[in-house]
């Protein structure tokens, strides 16, 4: 394999090496390590595509592996560096060029090839993690069973049925929207998708969900999964483009992005490359779409009722679809009680899969959100990704902190509620 | 490197303090000029003054060469690594040690970026001024070695005027601490001295610097012009004229394009041959008195747009583009060469001019964004240094531009310092005679010649100075 093709070259040659991504890395914050950056990432496949460095070093791979693909030294990148694009095409190589081991690979084709794409492989293992959990067991599988333990206990059958394949508008109808259900966000938060629902309905959107969808791709692209992540990606434009042309709505973020990124991701496949731009087109964050939408006047409806509330921006909501102001506008009307919280554009260290692979390093990032989160005075956090929203309450739980956390959904959801009564 | 010597080093800073794996080390081979490379053998990261004595006395005891480097944001290939050497990192001293609101300084460890000094003292109604454009990014400690500059040293003069005390280790590990704040420095000046010394005397690990207070107003000017002579003109008129803005900077039209494209756009217009950057503060009286005669003599030099910024934000977004500029060049080409040299202002538009025709003469893409207010230019050229032929001809071109510059009055250096990259230059504006002396200098702090050796001064000018070097 030519070394040029396990790195984008092309890509890192827009990197001017000026070092204004140092500070905002959460690796490099950790370590101080040079290679631990972005840019010194970025060198390193330089390295590799120029033939000063094997793609088989052992600790190339750990950088590469290192880096939690936050996008944050994109929003700082005077370049216009897409170092996004490229960890992905970097870890696509890495695969190839240093393959996993017999159990590791096992374990990777079981999870992105079989559960992933599967709702009833998702629905069993569910209901296995929740058996583990409320039975005790996952305890007594040591340090095996430790992210059960840690992780918030996944809710009931009842909670985690699927949505409706159409809910019409409550009141005036304005229009129809489509609604991404999602792989993770369905099992483990079922209760923000019904709150999306309720929210698109009550602002006069029928809310269709494509029946046999599952997943969008996304954690198979940032895990260097990339022809998986293309099949996902089809199958998900072929899912959505049944349910008409319109917007299609989806409330966690990285599952967002990267569905605005399918025109990039099928770049290289003629029968595909248009459709997907198209269908990119058509993807909107929860909170661009409502606050475009949403009547202004809820007659500060909230007040004090979910306490004071602090917005932590996802990281592939703020770097990777530059939705920053939409949030605040949507808890500005909300009439909630709401705080700035500090450094909200750093990442928590959820990183999709990455508080899996690398708990202490996931753990390690997270220490300082939440001393964020306690100098900033709030009781409520409010997230919009589900990956964010799993790492906050139990990064939350284990550094004592009592705080409610809830997705942007929820929270327009009550206020929308209470404002109709 | 040896291994019973890394696991000394290891045991001295711990796991995450050494890094010396061949590939992690390939990431420190250059600081922001990357036409000069050289792999360290071992990168070390300090936590603390202590930590780093440590280091530094093995290192002298094994007679290794030191290259300390903050961020590695320089433009002189200051912080590039000498073969066999080993490069000792602040990055992991970035403690806010003590913020002295009353007394207005503060203290901080070496690694400590620019900018979050700068948070860390607006919360008390105070700042910190020096402002290099990478203050994103640049540690005190690097500019300390550097004397590093920026947009608001027009006013506020660059890091020495600013450096109140330092806690210095010496080549050998033994602590210096220099770090009472005094008014008035007792005996020689030595930190004085150490500021701008390139990483040749010592490494600075603890910093105490003076906080001035914010002004009660700040405004911000762009001027716009159809003609960068014209822009160049109006500065000088305005330093005729002894106006004192904080800042004068002027963007070129390539300059503009670059940022105007990247996440920093601030709105300069992309259709202007130049924008003027003007920024003026203190009482609402003083303020007024230095902007109007600007605008006056903006308009009288043809500016055809004297916009206002009308908020914080948007003062905050004019300057975020002027400060991503030398990244934002990476959009036209893989490498960017930055000049940086100083010119009397009274001269501006011709050595601007002089710089853009040598540029276009070696079929270079030449930029222009500098602090026009200092005089000190900044000749950007675009290249791609896997071009061999067009690396020759940038440094052809860099060698005539610091020529002309010194024939006219001129200097070598405004604010990156000399380096790798400047260093034959020295003899351009300094006797032998000089050197010698600022080779005895060199040789008090440093007898081995240890310390970031081969930078700054001319090999020919140190060669006696090598050949003395104690016997050990």
């Amino acid at each position: 394999m030519r070394p040029q093709e396990v790195v984008d070259y092309a890509k890192s040659l827009d990197c001017i090496h000026c070092g204004l991504c140092l500070r905002t890395c959460p690796t490099y914050q950790l370590t101080g390590a040079e290679p631990s950056s972005p840019r010194g990432r970025i060198y390193l496949m330089r390295a590799v595509a120029e033939g000063q460095l094997a793609a088989t070093d052992p600790q190339y791979r750990e950088e590469m592996d290192f880096c939690l693909a936050c996008r944050h030294c994109e929003s700082v990148c005077p370049a216009g560096v897409r170092f996004g694009e490229m960890i992905e095409t970097a870890r696509a190589g890495l695969e190839k060029t240093q393959p996993r081991g017999f159990l590791a690979r096992t374990a990777r084709r079981i999870g992105f090839g079989t559960i992933l794409c599967s709702r009833l492989w998702l629905s069993l293992v569910a209901s296995s993690m929740r058996l583990a959990q409320v039975t005790g067991a996952a305890r007594l599988l040591g340090k095996l069973g430790r992210p059960l333990v840690e992780m918030p206990t996944v809710p009931p059958k009842s909670e985690r049925a699927a949505l409706p394949s159409s809910t019409p508008a409550a009141g005036t109808r304005r229009g129809e929207v489509a609604m991404l259900e999602g792989c993770a966000m369905r099992e483990l938060y079922g209760r923000v998708n019904r709150a999306t629902v309720e929210v698109l309905t009550l602002i006069g959107f029928e809310t269709k969900v494509p029946s046999g969808h599952v997943c969008c791709g996304a954690l198979h692209a940032h895990n260097g999964e990339l022809e998986g992540a293309r099949e996902l990606a089809r199958s998900t434009i072929e899912h959505f483009e049944r349910c008409g042309s319109g917007p299609i709505v989806v409330n966690s973020a990285g599952c967002g992005a990267h569905m605005k990124a399918y025109g990039h991701l099928l770049a290289d496949d003629a029968a595909w490359r248009e459709r997907a731009g198209r269908f990119s087109a058509r993807v909107k964050d929860f909170s661009e779409f409502v606050a475009a939408e949403m009547p202004t006047d809820l007659k500060g409806a909230l007040g004090n009722e979910l306490g004071t509330l602090a917005y932590d921006d996802p990281c592939h909501l703020c770097h990777g679809q530059q939705v920053r102001s939409q949030p605040r506008t949507l808890l500005e009307r909300s009439g909630a009680a709401r705080v700035e919280l500090p450094d909200s554009e750093s990442c928590c260290g959820s990183a999709g899969i990455y508080s899996m692979l690398r708990p202490n390093d996931s753990k390690a990032v997270f220490a300082r959100k939440a001393e964020a989160f306690r100098s900033c005075g709030a009781d409520t956090l409010v997230t919009a990704n589900p990956g964010c929203h799993m790492q906050w309450e139990s990064g939350l739980a284990r550094e004592g902190v009592k705080a409610r956390v809830l997705h942007l959904a929820e929270v327009m959801s009550a206020a929308l509620r209470k404002a109709k009564r | 490197m040896r291994r019973e010597l890394i696991d000394e080093l290891l045991a001295a800073l711990g796991p995450a303090g050494v890094i010396h794996e061949p590939a992690r080390l390939l990431a420190y081979e250059c600081d922001g000029l990357a036409l000069l490379r050289q792999r360290p053998s071992v990168v070390l990261l300090p936590r603390t003054t202590e930590e780093c004595a440590r280091t530094m006395r093995i290192l002298h005891r094994e007679k290794i060469p030191v290259v300390g480097r903050g961020a590695g944001t320089g433009l002189s290939g200051g912080a590039t690594p000498v073969e066999g050497g080993a490069l000792i990192g602040f990055a992991r001293m970035r403690d806010v040690l003590e913020v002295n609101v009353a007394d207005q300084y503060a203290r901080v460890q070496a690694g400590v970026v620019n900018v979050d000094l700068t948070l860390a003292a607006e919360k008390h109604g105070l700042f910190y001024a020096p402002d290099p454009s990478s203050q994103a990014a640049c540690t005190i400690g690097g500019n300390v070695g550097e004397n590093s500059g920026g947009p608001h040293c027009f006013k506020h003069g660059a890091t020495t005027r600013h450096i109140l005390g330092l806690v210095i280790v010496r080549d050998d590990g033994s602590v210096l601490d220099l770090s009472p704040p005094l008014a008035d420095p007792l005996g020689y000046d030595l930190v004085g001295l150490f500021v701008g010394s390139e990483g040749m005397f010592g490494l600075a690990t603890e910093i105490t610097v003076r906080l001035v207070p914010t002004p009660a107003v700040t405004e911000t000017l762009l001027a716009i012009f159809t003609d960068l002579d014209a822009a160049c003109d109006a500065v000088s008129d305005a330093i005729a004229g002894r106006l004192e803005p904080s800042a004068l900077e002027i963007l070129d039209r390539l300059t503009i394009q670059a940022v105007e494209a990247s996440v920093f756009a601030a709105g300069y217009p992309k259709e202007a041959e130049a924008v003027l950057l003007v920024e003026a503060e203190g009482s609402e009286i003083e303020v007024e008195a230095t902007l109007a005669p600007l605008r006056a003599i903006a308009h009288k030099r043809g500016a055809i747009d004297i916009r206002r910024a009308r908020s914080g934000a948007e003062r905050k977004q004019l300057w975020a583009g002027r400060k991503g500029a030398f990244g934002a060049m990476g959009r036209i080409a893989p490498d960017l060469y930055v000049a940086d040299v100083v010119v009397p202002r009274t001269k501006l538009r011709e050595l601007v001019a002089a710089s853009t025709r040598i540029a276009r003469d070696k079929q270079l893409k030449l930029a222009n964004v500098f602090h026009a207010g200092d005089g000190n230019l900044h000749p950007n050229i675009s290249y791609d240094r896997r071009d061999a032929d067009e690396v020759r001809r940038v440094l052809e071109a860099s060698d005539e531009i610091m020529k002309v510059v010194v024939a006219a009055g001129g200097s070598l250096t405004g604010e990156h310092g000399v380096g790798l990259e400047k260093q034959e230059f020295m003899s351009l504006v300094f006797a032998d005679d000089d050197l010698r002396a600022m080779c005895d200098v060199r040789r008090a702090w440093d007898p081995d010649g240890r310390l970031n050796p081969g930078k700054l001064i001319p090999v020919h000018a140190c060669r006696e100075m090598r050949g003395t070097g104690r016997p050990r």
